[in-house]
């Protein structure tokens, strides 16, 4: 039993770790969003990954409280899509408009330039 | 060690969330600044052993007092210079959403 | 400018008093008053609530029965205030509401989607049962009569934000919350009636961390539950529908 204990908490602590990293990046991608869009599904995803990875953690360092934390990861996982979704419909119809960046073709450059190089070569093999 | 380096860390957010609120002039940044205190201050409740009290400034601190003040703006103004909103209005469209 | 100088001089004589008051208190010693040092207040509630009145939460103990006078003048603030809201804001429905609707629209203009208003659904009930929960529980776990009205005045907002024509009962709601206070005062004068004191805790007081233990104080603690749930109920309700007065 000693043995199945310290393996249970190795675990425990391997998930939290990894909740904790999770979380950290969620707050990094809302620093560096452009947009309001962009910042919610970074926002929520990620944190809520992280809010659930921790909880489960302390379920498996405890194992008596295991059915309560599972209830409890449940609930974050109704209550906080419903609300970045309740936000950003709320935030469409006030009028908030999504980010666009003007040069959106970037990759057309690139096939231009390839092209050239082969037209260069056809006509060295014509010549 | 690391719980008093926790507690130095929180308190230098609560006074800059304190610093922030009272400088800023749209009413809505305001009222969330209060909110990310009464949020800082419910969990020095529960490092310093009472979790009754830290129940409490959570359950009203954040989530009732945050939505009365919400209502309020709601039915005035949204800026500190009433007759000029001209800020704000530069994000809605011209349709009446 | 000669206002600003006087303000200054007054916060600098506050901010003396407390420093002498606070120096008095040595830096460093333990004062929480655990059962090693039994000279203080807080070491004879900490003995006494466990053996005498057999309850397990000792703050309960300390709100509802050692001073649960002073949990009487706070149940009274609470309703002077939201007496006094209505008092300004309320106004019944009248037939002319065309006016009224187009110059506040606070009602939704256009519906929730259909996703907000599932999860409401799902979500109220649990929230109801969980505030129930809470006060009913008060003496054996952390938690209390305002805690629990507080966590059920959240979901009827949640439902109040997500439907467009949800309205509760105000009638009902106001005669809730008039026969909880009644209820509460009603148990002290049969203490005094009875015993000689206001608020005497008479009861069955059963073994440690049962659900009947403690004779009175479950039943004060629902109704202060009951009381502060509606009455945050019906602010919220006054300040989402707020009418114009007729010219």
């Amino acid at each position: 039993m000693e043995i199945i204990q310290e393996i249970l908490k190795y675990i425990g602590l391997a998930f939290i770790v990894m909740g904790s990293i999770f979380l950290f990046l969620g707050a990094l991608g809302i620093y560096r969003m452009p947009d309001l869009y962009n910042r919610l599904q970074a926002g929520t995803k990620a944190s809520t990954l992280g809010a659930m990875s921790v909880v489960l953690g302390v379920g498996f360092i405890q194992p008596d409280w295991l059915v309560k934390l599972i209830i409890i990861i449940v609930f974050i996982g109704i209550a906080n899509p419903l609300s970045s979704h309740a936000l950003a419909r709320a935030s469409y119809r006030a009028g908030i408009k999504p980010y666009f960046k003007k040069e959106i073709d970037a990759y057309g450059k690139a096939v231009e330039k390839q092209l050239k190089k082969i037209k260069k070569k056809l006509q060295n093999l014509n010549e | 060690m690391a719980l008093l380096l926790f507690l130095i860390v929180m308190a230098i957010i609560l006074i800059a969330a304190a610093i922030f609120s009272i400088v800023q002039k749209d009413l809505l940044f305001a009222v969330l600044g209060t909110g990310v205190i009464s949020l800082i201050l419910s969990i020095f409740f529960y490092i310093l052993q009472a979790p009754d009290v830290a129940i409490t400034e959570a359950a009203i601190g954040i989530a009732l007092t945050t939505i009365i003040f919400i209502i309020t703006i709601r039915n005035t103004t949204r800026d500190e210079n009433k007759y000029n909103d001209d800020h704000i209005n530069k994000f809605k469209t011209k349709k009446d959403v | 400018m000669f206002k600003k100088l006087i303000v200054f001089i007054l916060i600098g004589v506050i901010g003396y008093m407390l420093t002498v008051t606070f120096s008095n208190i040595p830096l460093g010693e333990n004062r929480i008053g655990s059962l090693d040092n039994p000279e203080t207040v807080s070491a004879f509630y900490l003995n006494k609530s466990p053996q005498d009145l057999k309850v397990a939460n000792t703050i309960t103990a300390i709100v509802v029965n050692f001073r649960g006078f002073d949990t009487l003048g706070e149940v009274t603030v609470l309703f002077l205030a939201a007496t006094g809201l209505a008092s300004i804001l309320y106004r019944k429905e009248d037939e002319e509401e065309e006016e009224n609707i187009k110059h506040f629209a606070h009602r939704l203009n256009l519906p929730s989607s259909s996703l907000v208003r599932t999860g409401a659904k799902i979500l109220f009930p649990l929230l109801l049962l969980l505030g129930i929960y809470v006060f009913i529980h008060g003496h054996l776990t952390p938690g209390g009569g305002f805690q629990g009205g507080a966590i059920i005045a959240t979901g009827f907002l949640l439902m109040l934000i997500s439907y467009k024509g949800f309205q509760t009962n105000h009638k009902v709601m106001v005669w809730l919350e008039s026969l909880a206070g009644l209820g509460f005062v009603g148990i002290g004068l049969y203490g005094l009636i009875a015993y000689g004191s206001f608020l005497q805790n008479t009861g069955w007081t059963g073994n440690l961390n049962d659900l009947i233990s403690g004779g009175l104080i479950p039943l004060i603690y629902i109704f202060i539950g009951i009381k502060v749930a509606t009455e945050l109920t019906n602010v919220l309700d006054i300040l989402l529908n707020i009418k114009p007065r007729k010219k």
